[in-house]
């Protein structure tokens, strides 16, 4: 049931130009950053820099990979959900017989599916070096592994914002707020605590950063599997309360 | 002794009853903020009935198909579909159900089989059956030629058919449709009244609509809801019935015994004597009883449709016409 309501919003993103113009903006974003990162190994003694290749390749393009997830999961949530509130295609779901939290898995798994390919264009970016340079491809793969999670917590934070309203944007708009909250929330020094660890924990920036430095903690992991779970949970008891309100 | 054996009895009739319905709908009350959209309804379906649920707009005809179809939690009282408790057991109370709201629930960007397939795998059709259940589905809706367009270029009158296509998709014994003809022209409604009329016997079906002629052409009971109580439930009325009115009176085995008429009584709550309600004989009109009237010398004064108790309840509720 998972599968049919994924393949269903899948289909949608890639028969609508929604998935493709995602992608090829994207793909121009991530060529132009790789063509800036290799400007500064081009000079005159690139051979003191290139052991600072891989990071360079890491930080830059994945960092923006992350922020076009950023900017773009939340409209792909509240399209994916707030769409079907507002358009009256809730009424579908709802009431075949399936539990809720299979729908908004199916919802996740389709988020989840269509930033894959998104998440692999810095990797096949920086694969186009290999035998020119002395790029790492674990490193390039745990940064893909970790983007891709973080878009996945993205879209769990999305699906919960959208279940809030059944208007898109302003689904979408939430989420921005919760996700530039979420981003922040480690920036204590400016309110002079400087050792606030569970705000530090909270910042999703701060694991990603361990992925992008090619290190898979477990810790990492659970951090987004655990954050998505309770977004899911938190948009699964909204919804269950609509049908209440 | 004697009480408490009638009172024994009468719960068994109930309980009889609520075993033998496909649907039941216990003490049903719904409030969004302060307003009341339902209060205290009760109703039961039986299996291959075809019922009416009338209403002005605002009466709680959606409210309730809402609630019915497992959407909206009611907010006291009970559904029950085929035993089925739709708060306790929803998965289960809801494969019995096949729904079509309003507005259909339809992907613009998905092919009409494509969107059956999908329908088909959401409401637990085994993979082996889908594709039977979607040509079986495509046909009966005549549906065969656009199985292959978009949804997002259908007509409305095709749109509503997919809409109803997709609700029939795993043989529910229970269909619920909301206002399935508004915005139709006259000749997608008649397609869809006969999609109805082919569902009659086969699935209980439950029909919103503010359209009494809706109503006429399609059921054989009808509710009629207001302000979110049950104001009436029973069958319609038969529609070949008319009011007659003479000058004298006559006898009333004579006037039974005129050909066009098949039964006749005195209208009790009449002001003046000689007022009657007649039924005509199958193959007859008013004119021919006009005829015959005439023909007896009676004076005929009045001949008139008689107004069901649907009608009048329902234009009561609308406010065109006060209690009698």
């Amino acid at each position: 049931m998972i599968g049919a309501i994924a393949a269903r919003d899948w289909l949608a993103a890639f028969r609508t130009p929604v998935g493709w113009v995602l992608l090829a903006a994207t793909q121009a974003i991530l060529g132009y950053v790789l063509l800036k990162v290799l400007d500064a190994f081009t000079g005159p003694e690139p051979a003191l820099r290139t052991a600072g290749l891989n990071l360079e390749l890491t930080h830059n393009l994945y960092g923006t990979a992350a922020v076009v997830l950023l900017l773009v999961v939340p409209l792909l949530a509240a399209r994916s959900l707030g769409g079907e509130l507002r358009d009256g295609t809730w009424a579908l779901l709802a009431g075949a017989p399936i539990p809720l939290a299979s729908i908004l898995l199916g919802k996740l798994a389709a988020l989840a599916l269509l930033l894959l390919p998104l998440c692999l264009l810095p990797l096949a970016l920086g694969l186009l070096l290999l035998g020119a340079a002395p790029v790492d491809p674990g490193m390039l793969l745990a940064a893909s592994f970790g983007l891709w999670l973080t878009g996945v917590l993205f879209g769990a934070v999305g699906l919960f914002a959208a279940s809030l309203t059944a208007q898109p944007i302003a689904a979408a708009v939430a989420a921005y707020a919760l996700l530039v909250l979420l981003s922040v929330v480690n920036r204590a020094q400016a309110l002079g605590a400087p050792q606030l660890g569970v705000l530090d924990w909270i910042a999703w920036s701060q694991h990603l950063f361990w992925f992008l430095a090619g290190v898979v903690r477990l810790s990492d992991i659970v951090y987004f599997v655990g954050l998505t779970a309770c977004f899911l949970a938190l948009a699964h008891r909204r919804l269950e309360n609509a049908r209440l309100d | 002794m004697h009480a408490d054996a009638q009172l024994a009895g009468t719960r068994a009739r109930a309980m009889v009853a609520a075993m033998d319905a496909l649907l039941t709908v216990q003490a049903l009350s719904r409030c969004f903020g302060r307003a009341r959209a339902l209060n205290g309804v009760d109703f039961q379906l039986r299996p291959g009935e075809v019922v009416g649920l009338l209403g002005p707009n605002g009466a709680g005809k959606t409210t309730c198909l809402r609630i019915l179809a497992g959407l909206l939690a009611p907010g006291s009282g009970r559904v029950a579909v085929a035993g089925h408790d739709m708060v306790r057991a929803p998965q289960q109370a809801k494969r019995h159900i096949g729904y079509l709201p309003e507005r259909p629930p339809l992907y613009p960007e998905m092919r009409v089989d494509e969107y059956l397939t999908h329908c088909a795998r959401l409401r637990g059709v085994p993979a082996g059956a889908r594709a039977r259940a979607v040509a079986r589905s495509l046909r009966r809706c005549g549906l065969q030629s656009a199985a292959r367009r978009l949804l997002g270029r259908l007509s409305k009158g095709y749109r509503q058919r997919a809409g109803l296509a997709a609700a029939l998709l795993h043989e529910p014994e229970l269909v619920i449709l909301d206002e399935p003809t508004d915005g139709l022209d006259p000749l997608q409604m008649r397609e869809v009244r006969g999609l109805i009329a082919d569902l009659a016997g086969r699935a209980a079906v439950l029909i919103s609509s503010h359209a009494l002629a809706e109503v006429q052409a399609s059921c054989q009971r009808v509710l009629v809801l207001d302000r979110g109580r049950l104001l009436h439930d029973g069958p319609l009325a038969a529609p070949n019935a008319l009011r007659l009115r003479l000058a004298r009176a006559p006898e009333h085995a004579a006037l039974t015994a005129l050909a066009p008429v098949a039964a006749a009584e005195a209208d009790a709550g009449a002001q003046h004597p000689g007022v009657y309600r007649v039924w005509l004989a199958a193959g007859t009109d008013a004119e021919q009883l006009a005829a015959a009237v005439v023909a007896a010398g009676w004076g005929l004064l009045e001949l008139t449709p008689v107004r069901s108790d649907v009608e009048r309840l329902f234009f009561r509720s609308v406010g065109l016409e006060t209690a009698a």
